[in-house]
């Protein structure tokens, strides 16, 4: 009887510390020590995460001399965006970053992102920032030297559509999809939190 | 009965058939060539399209052109856990009865150093080189992707036929 006391008792122990474990005093989202703000260029000068608190912040990395996998993720989301009530777009500020610093300008970036969506913000930065920012989120690129190219090289790189709550949190990763209607009910799912349980 | 399916058979695939068979371009039908709209000043795109290889040998397309390119090479993408590899390949085979399909996110015809942008409406050239140096020219329309090829592929597949006409594509994306 004792030792089944005993055993509750550790039960319970460490039941309340795994609790408070993960609800610390931090509140952190699905993804525990990932994202985080960053600062950047644009070709409107340096644009910082934290500028746009209070808004659900979309961010793509990417680079422009993309001819298939950046259009049809970049193509699919400005879609999904384009079904958005002009209320829910309010909300919402999409980023694109140029992982590849050498050939993308900052306004060859910014005209790129504008071509799919006229609010998306196109940003680059140096090739340290851009490693340690995509080290942070998750993203992976590789400058990959290709032979038997005129492309020179191209860049290895994850297709995910990174969301970005109004507290600045990471709270969702879309991953590479051609599919507006499946971007579109993820950016609905962080918009209104309470309609899907 | 049997025979006269086959005679059937022979007599359409004849009456098909064009004047010079055999060769690589005879036996591959190409179905829903098309190129991706490119941003302002980008100079590269790429191109998308079905072959179907009506012969009973293996075919391979080796190399493709375009006036409107200085180069066209063949690639693919590698998903690699998430990661999208880009890479040339030497080939791209489409096996005898078979089908290749070249669409966003796999195989593609890489369009580079463009010598003008590509805007949604027009038609490209483009020249498919085969294995035995055969070649076939196709049309490719330019696009605007959106995300919604899937339901226009499968649309365009079922009416492949009218591809081979003079057609007007007033809203490529759209359901029509």
């Amino acid at each position: 009887m004792k030792r089944i006391l005993w055993l509750l008792a550790l039960v319970v122990v460490a039941g309340a510390g795994g609790w408070f474990l993960l609800n610390g005093s931090e509140p952190e989202g699905p993804y525990p020590g990932m994202g985080g703000d960053f600062t950047l260029q644009s070709n409107q000068g340096p644009v910082s995460l934290s500028d746009f608190r209070g808004k659900v912040v979309l961010i793509y990395f990417g680079y422009t001399s993309c001819p298939d996998i950046c259009p049809t993720s970049l193509g699919a989301l400005a879609a999904a965006l384009k079904r958005l009530a002009p209320e829910e777009m309010a909300r919402i500020q999409p980023l694109f970053i140029s992982v590849d610093p050498e050939r993308d300008t900052p306004d060859k970036i910014a005209e790129y992102a504008r071509y799919f969506h006229p609010r998306m913000i196109g940003l680059t930065g140096s090739l340290e920032a851009l490693r340690a920012l995509a080290d942070r989120y998750g993203a992976y690129f590789r400058k990959a030297e290709v032979t038997d190219s005129t492309l020179g090289y191209a860049v290895d790189h994850s297709s995910v559509i990174y969301v970005v709550d109004e507290r600045g949190m990471l709270v969702d990763m879309i991953q590479h999809s051609g599919s507006p209607n499946a971007i579109l009910e993820r950016l609905r799912r962080v918009l209104h939190p309470s309609a899907s349980s | 009965m049997m025979q006269k399916l086959f005679s059937t058979v022979a007599l359409s695939l004849a009456l098909t058939a064009p004047v010079f068979a055999g060769s690589a371009a005879d036996d591959i039908q190409v179905m829903d060539p098309w190129a991706r709209e490119v941003p302002p000043n980008m100079t590269t795109s790429a191109a998308f399209l079905t072959m179907m290889n009506k012969g009973g040998v293996d075919h391979k397309l080796v190399a493709a052109d375009s006036p409107v390119t200085g180069v066209v090479e063949l690639h693919t993408h590698i998903n690699d856990n998430g990661v999208m590899r880009m890479r040339p390949v030497k080939d791209m085979p489409v096996p005898a009865g078979g089908k290749t399909e070249l669409k966003p996110g796999g195989l593609h015809l890489m369009l580079m150093q463009l010598k003008r942008p590509l805007k949604a409406g027009e038609k490209i050239d483009i020249t498919l080189v085969f294995e035995d140096g055969s070649k076939k020219a196709v049309q490719a329309e330019v696009r605007r992707f959106d995300g919604m090829m899937k339901h226009d592929m499968k649309h365009d597949m079922k009416h492949q036929m009218q591809h081979d006409m003079p057609m007007k594509h007033d809203m490529p994306m759209m359901k029509h």
